[in-house]
This record gives structure tokens, C-alpha cells and sequence, in this order.
């Protein structure tokens, strides 16, 4: 399996001198399973303009474009790159959508789709021509194509956001690009006025039944791509519910779950390339007696793996 | 009207059953304060049994699949996040909201509410008292607050005829209360909330709670602690003055449901201040004037 990241950063397109080697581009992942039934890609964040522009390279005139898109969930910073995808106006592009159900009115299609309005956009959905297929997911674990098998997890996120475990040919890839560890929102503390006993005890079993089922889903992945915007000391200052991890969560549980290689995503937009190649250095150091053979290291937009 | 008329009026009713006019305006409060507690959302959600319903519904259709089902809304806002929640209980809440309250203030929302919760808070205390698993007292809370749910389509499609049905029952001309629904509507209360109970695929204790409460001679044996519970915590909600369309003079149950469950008649008044302080607490939670 051939991993691509054509984008890595957090929150919002992030382009400056600052940003230039770890990259400025929001979530967009190619995966390629490596058995000629096409890319499967993670997400359409800016990242994407580039790979769509790769992809037409790739495949035309020769071949039609046909793939598959996972999304993770429908913030701006995860489905912004569509309208600068050139296959979707081309009418030979099939592509089939997977995303999070969602119980509000529309799903991924029409919140995808909503971006193509005069007043955002100088195209109308109308004018799509790709033939676009939307498949709404649960909790589940299903075969994409032949020999190739798709597992979510719900993570904590402020929207319903899907984490993916793709296995194939014998190997496994993970990605959870926003997820923040589960923890009991109900008051534990007795004194609270609000306490209530029974809600206090099941928030906190299903908070850690919740990051349990989390380090299972990630089981002995070859690779993982899992959130690190925030460190732990930022996570406790201000930034608790805001639906990221922590470097430290990260390390933590992907060494606790077997990971092979952890690539660390999602960088904050305010994180410059200096202070990112210093928080590495630091966890590299603080987790070196520990995290055993697991590779981690932070993801850079434009780099590429295979397992 | 026919029967099968009437069977239609109350499906179409129970597509679009609103939640009661006594909580619509605390959720939209708590739904749109971007700041809200998550007890806050836990509270407004567990006051109401429509909504209640609704969200346990939606939670397990939506977002689980069967062999997962959700049991908890605690569990459900840590899984699924305080968000999704909100926007469930608020499409939940206003779904038909007018239409429903014209009709249902009439024969007083506030008592059917009222006897809802005060069930479910007893049947949650007794549950608790007499050594229910703790992960299996919220399904006892939710049970209670929800047996009587299958009134609500009945007073709300055919008001008029339900206040006089009402009426009647109290002047002494049924045995009870099924006996004057089924001589109105050829079908009672346990009817249309077994209806409810499929559409919104509450689970086997909930529909059988709502089928055997007020008929317990042939239940199902796997639901019979819950079910006696229920008829127990309905009987005391009646005792205690949360009484609800013509249930003022319940008899009471056999001694066998006390038995079974493992209660006394004496242990009513011990717990009837704790069950008055949480009704007080959540009438001041949902600022409703005593």
C-alpha cells in the first residue's frame, strides 16, 4: 500500500515562510492499495487541489478517473479543496463519497455540494459533471472494493467524525485526524450541585470503554496518522472539547496498540516549522526509553510511504 | 370515524410527534447556548418523554446499528459528542411543535408530564434500592418516564372525544381507564404506545413495559422485574397526586408485584420526600410555577 500526504495541517490553509517544511495544506491523503483498482483519498482539504491536478496527469487521456473518497468529517479545513478538484467537472470521473451519517438536514452530498453556490463559488453544483455517488457510514466494517476492507470508529469531535482502518493484501493503515481522547463530560465530583452519581459512573465507563475501542481500532497498524494538534499542557490550559489530541495521547496510545510507524498530523496553523521540529526533538527524548520499536515522526506535507 | 381511519390519523401522528409544549422552550435555550452543560442537555433530555423517545430513536437508527444499541444518553453524548446530541434534541423538540401543543394543553400537558416523570424517578429510586445492576437504573428511569407515552396521540388526534371519554371514567362509568379507551377508540393506550414503541425502536423492556402496564397476567418473563417495577412506581406516582386522565383512585397491584420486586406498601413514605425534591428540582430546572 502506497500512502501519499498532500496535505497535514490543521484548521485552515496555512501558506508562509513559516509553514514551508512541514507544509500549509489542510487533510488530504492518497492511499493506493497498489492492486489497479484505483486511489482511495482521505479527505479533500487544499491538499487536494494538487493531487487533482496529479490525477489528470496520471490517468488522462488513457484512463478515466474512478475512485474512492473517505471523509473523516465535513469541517471546512477537510472538504474545502473540492471545487479545485479537476476531476469533478470532467463527466468521464466516477467517484463514490463515504462519509459520517448525519441526522441534520442533508448529508455529505448536500454539505459538499453547498459550496457550489454563486455566492461562495463561481460554479454551481449543477455543473458537476462526475458521476457522484454518496454513501453515508456508521460504526461499521465493510469491503471497499475486492480484498480490500474499510473499518470507522466514531471519534470525540464537535461534528460526527469518522476515523478509517483500511486493510489490505495482508497490511493495515489508520488515520484519526481529529480526535480527541473520550473523557467524562459529567461532573465526578460529589460537591458539584450538579453531581449525579449514576451519570458521573457511566460517563466515566464510557469514556474509557470509548478510548479502549480507540487503541483496538488501531491495532498493530503498519501505519497511523493520528491527531497531535495540541500538547498536553496546551489541552489543559484551553483547548479541552475542542476535538484534538494531544502529541502525547498520540504516542501514547499508538504504542499501546502496537503501531508500527505514527505519523503525527493535523499541525496547529499558528505552529511555525521551527517550533514543530522542536516539539519533536522533545517527544523523541521524553518517550526514547519507551516507545520501543514504533517509529513516530510528524507528517510533511508532499512526503510518501509504503507498506 | 373507522377504525382503520382511526389507525391512520394515529400513525400519521406518530410520524411527526412533537415533544412537550412543558420543555420545547428549555431545549431551545440549552440546544442554541453554545455554553451548555452537558448535565444541562442530560436533564432537559430525561424531563420529557417524547423527547426522550426520540433521541434514544434516533441515536440507535441513525448512528448504531441494531447489535449496538445505545441503552444510555450518557453514553451517548460522551460517544457522539455534546453537538449531534443538541441538534437531535432540537430537531426532536420543535419536529410539529405547534400543531401538537394547541390540542394537548387541553387536557394539561403539564399533569401528563408531570405523572411521567415522577414514574420514572420512582421506578429509577426503587430500581436503585433494590439492587438493580447501577448500568440498568437509567433503563428504569427511561422505562417509567415513557409507559404511558401511547396517550399522547389519542388526546392529541381525537381531543374532544378523549375529554369526555375522560369524564365519563371519572363519574365512575368504566372500570378503568383501557375499558373507556377501547369503548372510544376500539384500541387503548398500550396499543398506540406498542405503535410508538416499533416506530421509534425503543427495545424489548420499553415496549413491554408499555404493553403490560396496566394488563400483567401474561408478560414476558425476561421483562418482569422492570415491568412490576413500573406498575409499582406508576401506582405510587398516582398516590403521591401525579395523577394523569382519570387515574386519581388507582387500585392498587396484587401483592405478588410487591413481592417480586421486593418492596412494601410502608416503603412509600419513606422515599416520598426524596421523590417530591426531584420533581421540585426539575420544575425549577424547567421553570415551570408550581
Amino acid at each position: 500500500m502506497r500512502i501519499k500526504l498532500w496535505g497535514v495541517r490543521g484548521s485552515i490553509p496555512s501558506p508562509g515562510a513559516d509553514t514551508m517544511k512541514y507544509g500549509g495544506n489542510t487533510t488530504c491523503i492518497e492511499v493506493d492499495p497498489e492492486d489497479g483498482t484505483g486511489e482511495i483519498i482521505i479527505d479533500g482539504g487544499s491538499g487536494l487541489r494538487l493531487l487533482g491536478n496529479q490525477l489528470v496527469k496520471r490517468y488522462l487521456p488513457e484512463k478515466n478517473i474512478d475512485l474512492d473518497f473517505l471523509i473523516t468529517h465535513t469541517h471546512w479545513d477537510h472538504i474545502l479543496g473540492f471545487p479545485f478538484f479537476p476531476p469533478i467537472y470532467m463527466p468521464t470521473t466516477k467517484l463514490r463519497f463515504y462519509g459520517p451519517v448525519t441526522y441534520e438536514e442533508g448529508g455529505i452530498e448536500e454539505i459538499i455540494g453547498s459550496q457550489f453556490q454563486y455566492r461562495y463559488f463561481p460554479v454551481i453544483k449543477s455543473e458537476l459533471s462526475a458521476e457522484m455517488e454518496y454513501n453515508p457510514l456508521r460504526e461499521t466494517s465493510f469491503f471497499l472494493r475486492d480484498g480490500i476492507k474499510i473499518t470507522t470508529k466514531y471519534l470525540n469531535h464537535p461534528v460526527l467524525c469518522l476515523g478509517y482502518r483500511i486493510e489490505s493484501g495482508g497490511k493495515c493503515f489508520c488515520i484519526a485526524t481529529d480526535s480527541e481522547p473520550f473523557r467524562n463530560v459529567f461532573p465526578a465530583n460529589p460537591e458539584d450541585p450538579d453531581y449525579d452519581k449514576v451519570a458521573a459512573e457511566e460517563g466515566e465507563a464510557a469514556a474509557a470503554e470509548e478510548n479502549r475501542k480507540l487503541a483496538e481500532f488501531f491495532k498493530d497498524a503498519d501505519l497511523l496518522i493520528y491527531d497531535s494538534q495540541y500538547t498536553q499542557a496546551e489541552m489543559d490550559k484551553d483547548k479541552l472539547g475542542w476535538g484534538h489530541s494531544s502529541f502525547e495521547f498520540a504516542i501514547e496510545t499508538a504504542f499501546s496498540s502496537g503501531v508500527k510507524k505514527l505519523l503525527l498530523t493535523h499541525h496547529d496553523p499558528e505552529r511555525t516549522d521551527e517550533e514543530l521540529d522542536l516539539l519533536i526533538d522533545f517527544y523523541r527524548k521524553k518517550y526514547r526509553s519507551i516507545s520501543g520499536d514504533m517509529d513516530f515522526s510528524l507528517a510533511v506535507e508532499g512526503s510518501e510511504f509504503f507498506i | 370515524m373507522t377504525n382503520v381511519d382511526r389507525l391512520k390519523v394515529i400513525t400519521r401522528y406518530i410520524d411527526n410527534m412533537p415533544s412537550l409544549p412543558v420543555t420545547v422552550s428549555k431545549v431551545q435555550e440549552i440546544c442554541d447556548n453554545p455554553k451548555t452543560s452537558p448535565v444541562d442537555l442530560y436533564k432537559v433530555i430525561s424531563l420529557d418523554p417524547v423527547l426522550m423517545g426520540k433521541v434514544m430513536k434516533l441515536i440507535n437508527s441513525a448512528y448504531y446499528g441494531l447489535s449496538d444499541k445505545v441503552t444510555s444518553l450518557v453514553r451517548a453524548i460522551i460517544m457522539l459528542g455534546m453537538n449531534t446530541v443538541k441538534n437531535l434534541a432540537l430537531s426532536s423538540a420543535v419536529m410539529g411543535m405547534m400543531s401538537g401543543k394547541k390540542n394537548f394543553i387541553k387536557l394539561n400537558s403539564d399533569q401528563f408530564w408531570e405523572h411521567s416523570l415522577c414514574t420514572g424517578i420512582i421506578a429509577k429510586k426503587i430500581g436503585k434500592d433494590t439492587g438493580v445492576p447501577r448500568n440498568e437504573q437509567e433503563e428504569y428511569f427511561i422505562t417509567g418516564l415513557l409507559h404511558d407515552i401511547g396517550k399522547i396521540p389519542l388526546i392529541t388526534s381525537f381531543p374532544g372525544e378523549y375529554t369526555k371519554m375522560v369524564e365519563r371514567f371519572e363519574n365512575g362509568e368504566y372500570k378503568n381507564i383501557i375499558e373507556a379507551e377501547y369503548d372510544y377508540f376500539e384500541l387503548d393506550h398500550t396499543v398506540t404506545g406498542s405503535m410508538i414503541a416499533d416506530s421509534w425502536k425503543l427495545g424489548e423492556p420499553v415496549k413491554a413495559v408499555i404493553v403490560s402496564h396496566h394488563n400483567y397476567e401474561n408478560i414476558d418473563e425476561n421483562q418482569r422485574n422492570i415491568i412490576y417495577t413500573i406498575i409499582l412506581a406508576d401506582y405510587f406516582a398516582n398516590l403521591y397526586g401525579c395523577f394523569f386522565s382519570g387515574n386519581s383512585c388507582p387500585s392498587a397491584p396484587v401483592a405478588d408485584v410487591f413481592t417480586e420486586v421486593g418492596i412494601s406498601e410502608d416503603y412509600l413514605t419513606g422515599i416520598e420526600d426524596f421523590v417530591k425534591d426531584e420533581m421540585d428540582k426539575a420544575r425549577v430546572f424547567l421553570e415551570i410555577k408550581n
